[in-house]
């Protein structure tokens, strides 16, 4: 037996070589490292309407909501409107990374974690509108089923309280389901941190190691979650389009609207994914993770979406049509002619029309077309709602109590500062936390390196 | 002491934890300080009632105070006062508002050198006056509304006692035309009875008798009773409306004329021709009055008159005839809208028509002539003498004259040369604002006093709470001031205090009973006078109508504030005009073709002038209105008052009781102010004499509607069904499935309606019944818990109700809901429970265009308008029920849609589920920002005031429901029939609401529902809420089916 070569030895003995992964490493945590003037901009813009709109709250619950726009009979206005939109953005997350990692699909690996921490956000932010929009906000712990001697329990007919169920399941599976994800990347993140960040992530990585049997039992933690995660997609916004469907309004009491909802809260919350993601990947310079095939596959479900809702948009009035309930074809004539016709129209045409560019693959490669398409959606499917909700209690039954809403000045304050309540969230995220899971990405590179050499 | 051991320890450290715990949570505690010396006849916890007199206008309507632990807080009729009966209109029950008004005059005032009213002590105020009057001797002048007969006895007495003063009666709305006309034709100058009641034919000339005529409240009552459409005897009674403005009298007739204005009387010649044309045979009656009638009548042939009034022949002639046939006629004269320069005449021939009729002694009767009457002519000629100085003295009490009068005459100007204007009101207004010495009044509710409405009626003013404030009766002032003058003065007046001169006044009666009663009532002596020789005088032709323009200017009273007294009483601003349904403002109506030739819109502020000024006022379109005038109503344009004023936002924040805001800019317009100062041949002021041009300025002004459109859509709301219909009998075309009635019997019918306990009627609420529960007849009684004796519902007809918003009013007071001003009302934040809605025609689903304007679809001779009060229909399958998330609205066993305040936290989804859109929503801290100081003395503790943040809405007046059950269970027996009695049902005019123990078999709404079977509906029935209310829809009495 002849002694391997010497130089073969020196080989052996020196230090490891640099790690294929530390590319992957280094570019994903560099997006965490120090913070320019342009982040810190952006981050005390986003405090600063956040407290803007704290202070109007503060003032509104003292002074009562008649500051508010409301006008008899509208009694739900932008803030309900806000609420269902983030319950919709917040939908994203939850189908990328519990139903595309079921079905397998790949591609959404980078983008999983961004989505996963925008859901636990827009559901914080949207569970916010629940409190802001009560009379009584210092009584709303009535609406939880606490015990207590007077016997006084809450009425489980109520869709509001399914409503109250269903936000927070979603709201408690999307942070475990966002926390599990992070456990492998904290890890990283910890072995290459020092001082309080270091601490930080020790903690919060729990005592991640990278054994097989940790991977093992991740992987098993994020299936079954993801098992449990799929059906809340479709729960968690029919259960809020079912605040309206089971009402007796006119344009609210309709059957169609779990599913109206729950494909309107994905197109929505896709297009805040990107509307998020393409700034984010061109700042921190993540296009070779974040690619443009992500993007079109996000524009593609887009376009699906887009293609359900519009669907939805066009039956809704037919049926209106067809069934011959006078209140109820009044209402939608006035939608669409009405006092809100400008709403309605944007949401028409933001929602159903424009996504239609993405027929082109040319649309769904060219990045900034992607950008605004998706911003023009967020903006529509604002209106949506909108439109919904207040166009449908604007003309009800009696004609007698028919009355137009528009929202206050300070009503808006408070939609943008949920705006600003969720941008400060995800900004801290990003500085904070793995934008892109790192674990992930290497998982798939790792994957496609194999299944190269496989085949050579 | 006793041994502490471990158990006892505990006990007590437990005990006085959970104290603190409980003190410690709960907001500061409150004390309730028992009586020292308890009354004897006020049990705590329950309402002692005293009778008394309405003092809101001249009607004289009793009233019965109801009190707790001492404060007045609600006014119900009183049932045996022979004019209202029971009943009150929207003013009257607002009247309590005057007490606990938060502008009142806390103190005697007098303008310091600063030229501002400050507190001065009675004594020095009692001290000057009476230096001045004794100085002034017959240089005094007393300016006063028409008084109680004891208070106008002593005031002509101090007059005499006091130098021999001049005296002026002064009423903005008095009937002097009519009176005079009564002089002219019947020789007796007394303002005749008109009795609605039982008659089959009624023809009101421009009164509006249902809402601002003669005694709205009771002809409103007689006339409804006269055309119950249950008895079909009566059914087919009609009521024709003679008017160029659809008010609600026209609102409810079966015919409206609309002739040219001012041509009225001679209309009413022309009929009266045309009746006794009719009058075939030797008819007695007509025979009686024949000559003279005969001679006046001669020039008056129907188509002559109709080319002159614009009114066609063939109408004039056939109502004649109707009214020759008719069993019990009646025609009544013009109101204040349309007294034009021939008031007079014009009333005197409506008298005629009466006469041609046979009406009068029957349905008119003329009482003997009072002794004093308020005169314009007389307030003319105070106004000269002041303007001359000749005034050195003036006692203003119960009037406000600088509003009131019209600018032209100068009044205002003229009270600048009076040396001493002493205002007796309680609370400010434009003339007390201008007065040298303030004497407070007590306000109706603090005094004692009586009134003498008409013959055979006396009835007391007793005070129901010790006076609030540092305030002195108007008689006691009188009294005071001539003993301040001296011994001579006070000689010749009554001894003590005006209390004992009332009391001694009424010496001739059982006092007491009298006291109990609420006054004396017997049958009176009525003259049935025949035509006097005088009528030969009389000449009948057009009025003139003076100025340039193409618009008629129509000043109508306004319903709630009439002359302008009602303005600071919130309670009446906030309640909408029944027309229009506008509160807080004022508008101009002019016909919607007219707006169209104009190019204005609802909202765009008109420039309305005529020779005596110029107005700006925001339009209001109708299109039940000629093209030729202009009608604007009074009562605002007040710069004066909390509530009469234009003022801030949140007119109460900070507003504490005699904090009184200064003179401000006006809230809305005062139509006194364009009106010239003129008068008809007897001298009473007419109303109906200028014309205005009437142009845009350009700027638009937001009015505060409460009602946008009247178009119900076809919807199931406000229904209506022609006579024939009814008459042929057979079920409700919209309920014919239906029981009507409610009462057990009914159920029989029903299978397997016994057995619906609690969880079959939830089943069929919740839609998931069996196939039977769905399709069996709905009938409320099933939608309470079987074994509960109750099921609480009500019957509205439709038919009956005028529009009158008494019911508004009643339930605001007794409910404790707040006002919230125009600002509110802009956003649509009204409070109240219960609101009326008024639909002309069946409509029609027209689509608008983007922001639609307020659309009339009213139209000259058009009177399809209905009044359907909505209120909380207490569902059986209550769509806000389900709902809400913390049972903060369940429904009851006795079957009411109840709402726990306390458990209520906001969410507003009750609201957005309820088709019938009547539950209104706390914005605002009312109970803090809504009631400033007194006001909240004049809550019913019987109802909390709802806190911020929660929702609300009608509860049947679960209070009152509540009282008569613990009243029967102290009795040991049931609720009975017609015990419990909402507020909007006990003020009801013409009883169109009906409440009841549905479970009862001769409870009275059921009764109503099945004597009305053919005409029952529930609304918005599609919805399928099963509501405890069963509407009665109007009956349309078309041509034909005369009696």
């Amino acid at each position: 037996m002849t002694p391997p070569p010497a130089e073969s030895v020196a080989a052996m003995i020196r230090p490891a070589p640099v790690r294929v992964d530390s590319k992957v490493n280094r570019d994903l945590l560099r997006v965490m490292e120090g913070a320019s003037v342009g982040y810190w901009v952006l981050l005390h813009l986003a405090v600063a309407f956040m407290l803007a709109a704290g202070g109007w709250w503060i003032y509104q619950v003292y002074r009562g909501l008649g500051i508010v726009g409301y006008r008899h009979p509208v009694f739900w206005g932008a803030y309900i409107v806000t609420f269902v939109f983030w319950v919709g953005i917040a939908h994203a997350g939850t189908l990328i990374s519990a139903i595309l990692y079921l079905f397998r699909a790949k591609w959404r690996n980078a983008i999983n974690r961004s989505a996963e921490a925008m859901t636990v956000f827009a559901v914080l932010t949207a569970a916010q509108f629940l409190g802001i929009h009560v009379g009584r906000i210092w009584k709303s712990y009535f609406i939880l089923p606490y015990p207590n001697q007077r016997a006084l329990w809450v009425n489980f007919k109520s869709p509001l309280l399914w409503d109250t169920f269903a936000i927070t399941t979603y709201a408690t599976t999307s942070i475990l389901f966002l926390y599990i994800g992070l456990v492998p990347d904290l890890a990283i993140a910890r072995d290459r941190s020092t001082g309080w960040r270091r601490v930080l992530y020790a903690v919060l990585s729990l005592g991640w190691q990278g054994t097989s049997k940790q991977w093992k039992a991740q992987n098993r933690a994020v299936l079954h979650l993801s098992g449990l995660a799929t059906p809340l997609v479709l729960s968690v916004h029919s259960v809020v389009s079912w605040d309206f469907a089971m009402s007796i309004v006119p344009t609210w009491h309709a059957t169609i609207f779990a599913p109206y909802f729950v494909a309107g809260a994905i197109f929505s919350g896709f297009a805040m994914v990107l509307t998020m993601m393409i700034p984010v990947r061109r700042i921190f310079g993540l296009e070779e993770y974040i690619t443009d095939y992500h993007f079109e596959n996000m524009s593609r479900f887009l376009l699906l979406t887009s293609l359900i809702v519009g669907y939805a948009y066009l039956s809704e009035y037919f049926i209106a049509w067809y069934g011959h309930v006078e209140p109820e074809s009044t209402e939608f004539w006035m939608r669409a002619f009405g006092p809100y016709w400008m709403s309605s129209w944007t949401m028409i045409i933001c929602n159903a029309f424009v996504p239609q560019i993405f027929w082109f693959k040319w649309a769904r490669t060219h990045v900034p077309t992607v950008f605004i398409v998706s911003v023009l959606v967020n903006i529509g499917m604002w209106f949506e709602r909108y439109v919904i909700i207040v166009g449908g209690l604007s003309r009800e039954y009696d004609p007698a109590a028919w009355g137009v809403y528009t929202p206050s000045w300070g009503e808006l304050l408070i939609v943008a500062g949920s705006f600003g309540f969720f941008a400060q969230f995800f900004l801290i995220f990003l500085k904070l936390f793995p934008v892109v899971a790192i674990a992930e990405v290497k998982e798939i590179e790792i994957h496609s390196k194999a299944h190269g050499e496989v085949g050579h | 002491m006793a041994e502490l051991d471990r158990r006892e320890f505990l006990k007590l450290v437990g005990t006085s934890a959970g104290a603190a715990a409980a003190v410690g949570c709960s907001d500061l505690p409150e004390k309730l300080i028992p009586y020292v010396v308890q009354p004897e006849e006020i049990t705590p916890g329950l309402p002692v009632i005293y009778a008394s007199t309405c003092q809101e206008c001249s009607a004289g309507c009793g009233v019965h105070v109801r009190t707790r632990e001492g404060r007045p807080i609600k006014l119900e009729g009183n049932p045996e006062h022979p004019i209202n009966r029971g009943k009150l209109c929207a003013r009257g029950q607002a009247g309590l508002g005057r007490t606990y008004h938060p502008d009142r005059y806390q103190s005697a005032l007098e303008r310091d050198a600063s030229g501002a009213l400050a507190p001065v002590a009675w004594d020095q105020a009692i001290a000057r006056l009476g230096a001045a009057v004794s100085a002034a001797g017959r240089r005094t002048a007393v300016l006063t509304s028409p008084l109680g007969p004891t208070l106008s006895g002593l005031l002509d007495s101090w007059l005499a006692a006091t130098g021999g003063g001049m005296r002026v009666e002064y009423e903005p709305f008095a009937p002097e035309a009519l009176r005079h006309a009564a002089e002219v034709v019947f020789g007796v100058a007394s303002v005749p009875v008109f009795d609605l009641s039982d008659t089959d034919f009624v023809i009101d000339f421009g009164s509006d008798c249902l809402s601002t005529g003669l005694s709205p409240v009771e002809h409103a009552r007689q006339l409804s009773a006269a055309r119950d459409a249950a008895k079909e005897s009566a059914r087919a009674a009609r009521l024709v409306y003679v008017g160029p403005r659809l008010d609600e009298t026209a609102s409810q007739s079966d015919e409206w004329l609309a002739p040219k204005p001012g041509t009225e009387g001679i209309l009413a010649l022309a009929i009266a021709r045309a009746a006794v044309d009719a009058a075939t045979g030797p008819d007695g009656e007509i025979g009686v009055a024949a000559s003279a009638i005969a001679r006046q009548l001669s020039g008056f042939g129907a188509d002559a008159v109709a080319a002159r009034t614009e009114v066609p022949a063939e109408t004039i002639r056939r109502i004649g005839a109707s009214l020759a046939r008719a069993r019990r006629p009646v025609a009544l004269p013009p109101g204040v809208a349309l007294s034009s320069s021939r008031a007079t005449s014009t009333a005197a021939a409506v008298l005629f028509l009466n006469a041609a009729i046979g009406a009068v002694g029957h349905t008119v009767q003329v009482p003997p002539a009072p002794s004093r009457a308020p005169s314009f002519r007389d307030t003319t000629r105070l106004i000269e003498a002041m303007k001359a100085g000749d005034v050195d003295v003036l006692i203003v009490h119960g009037a406000n004259p600088v509003h009131t009068l019209p600018s032209a005459s100068g009044f205002a100007a003229a009270l600048g040369k009076v040396k001493l204007v002493v205002s007796i009101a309680s609370m400010p207004d434009e003339t007390s604002a201008l007065a040298h010495l303030v004497l407070p009044d007590h306000t109706t509710a603090e005094s004692w006093g009586d009134a003498a409405p008409r013959p055979g009626v006396r009835s007391i003013v007793q005070p129901t709470l010790r006076p609030l404030y540092d305030t002195r009766a108007f008689g006691d002032t009188l009294l005071d001031t001539a003993r301040a003058i001296g011994a001579a003065a006070a000689a010749n007046l009554p001894a003590g205090s005006f209390r004992s001169a009332v009391e001694a006044a009424w010496k001739d009666t059982n006092w007491r009973a009298a006291l109990q009663r609420g006054g004396v009532f017997d049958g009176g002596a009525w003259s049935s006078p025949g035509i006097a020789e005088g009528v030969a005088r009389l000449q009948f032709k057009e009025p003139e109508i003076a100025g340039d323009g193409d618009f008629v200017l129509l000043a109508v009273p306004s319903p709630m504030l009439g002359d302008g007294r009602g303005a600071n009483l919130g309670l009446l601003q906030e309640t909408p005009d029944p027309i229009t349904k506008i509160a807080w403002q004022s508008w101009a109506e002019i016909s919607t073709k007219s707006a169209d030739s104009l190019g204005v819109r609802p909202g765009d502020v008109l420039a309305v002038e005529t020779a005596s000024g110029k107005l700006e006022v925001p339009v209001w379109p109708r299109g039940g209105l000629r093209n030729d005038v202009v009608a604007i109503a009074f009562g605002q344009g007040h710069t004066v008052g909390s509530f009469a004023a234009a003022t801030p936002d949140e007119y109460s924040t900070g507003l504490r009781a005699g904090e009184r805001p200064a003179p401000g800019p006006a809230r809305g317009v005062n139509v006194n102010a364009i009106l010239p100062a003129q008068s008809d041949e007897s001298g009473g002021r007419a109303f109906l004499v200028a014309k205005a041009k009437v142009g845009k300025t350009g700027r638009f002004q937001r009015l505060p509607y409460t009602q946008g459109t009247d178009n119900k859509r076809g919807r199931l709301l406000g229904e209506s069904i022609s006579l024939a219909a009814l008459a042929a009998g057979g079920p409700s075309p919209w309920a014919p499935n239906e029981t009507p009635g409610h009462v057990p019997g009914a159920l029989a019918a029903v299978p397997a309606a016994a057995e619906h306990g609690e969880t079959g009627e939830r089943r069929a609420a919740a839609g998931h019944g069996g196939e039977h529960e769905i399709l069996r007849a709905y009938d409320p009684v099933n939608d309470s818990v079987a074994e509960d004796p109750y099921r609480w519902g009500m019957t509205i007809d439709v038919d009956k109700c005028t529009g009158c918003s008494a019911c508004i009013v009643a339930c605001a007071v007794e409910n404790n809901i707040p006002t919230v001003g125009e600002s509110l009302i802009l956003r649509n934040r009204t409070m109240q429970w219960i609101r009326i809605e008024r639909w002309i025609g069946e409509g029609e689903p027209v689509l608008e265009p983007a922001r639609p304007d307020v659309e009339s679809r009213e139209q000259l001779g058009n009177v399809d308008v209905r009044n359907a009060p909505m209120l909380c229909q207490h569902c059986g399958a209550a769509p806000c029920e389900p709902v809400c998330p913390v049972f903060a609205t369940y429904h009851s066993p006795s079957g009411l849609n109840g709402m726990t305040y306390n458990r209520c936290i906001g969410t507003r989804y009750c609201s957005n589920n309820c088709p019938y859109k009547v539950r209104r929503f706390n914005w605002f801290d009312y109970q803090i920002e809504r009631w400033p100081d007194p006001m909240g003395l004049g809550l019913n503790p019987d109802v909390t005031v709802r806190a911020q943040g929660v929702m609300e809405k009608c509860t049947f007046c679960v209070q009152r429901i509540q009282a008569a059950r613990l009243t029967a269970k102290g009795e040991k027996r049931a609720v009975a029939a017609g015990e419990v009695q909402t507020a909007c049902q006990q003020t009801c005019p013409t009883g169109a609401i009906v409440f009841d123990n549905l479970k009862l078999a001769d409870n009275k709404a059921g009764a109503a529902a099945n004597a009305n079977a053919g005409r029952t509906y529930h609304a918005l029935h599609p919805v399928n809420t099963r509501p405890a209310i069963t509407y009665l829809a109007k009956v349309a009495r078309e041509e034909g089916h005369e009696a």
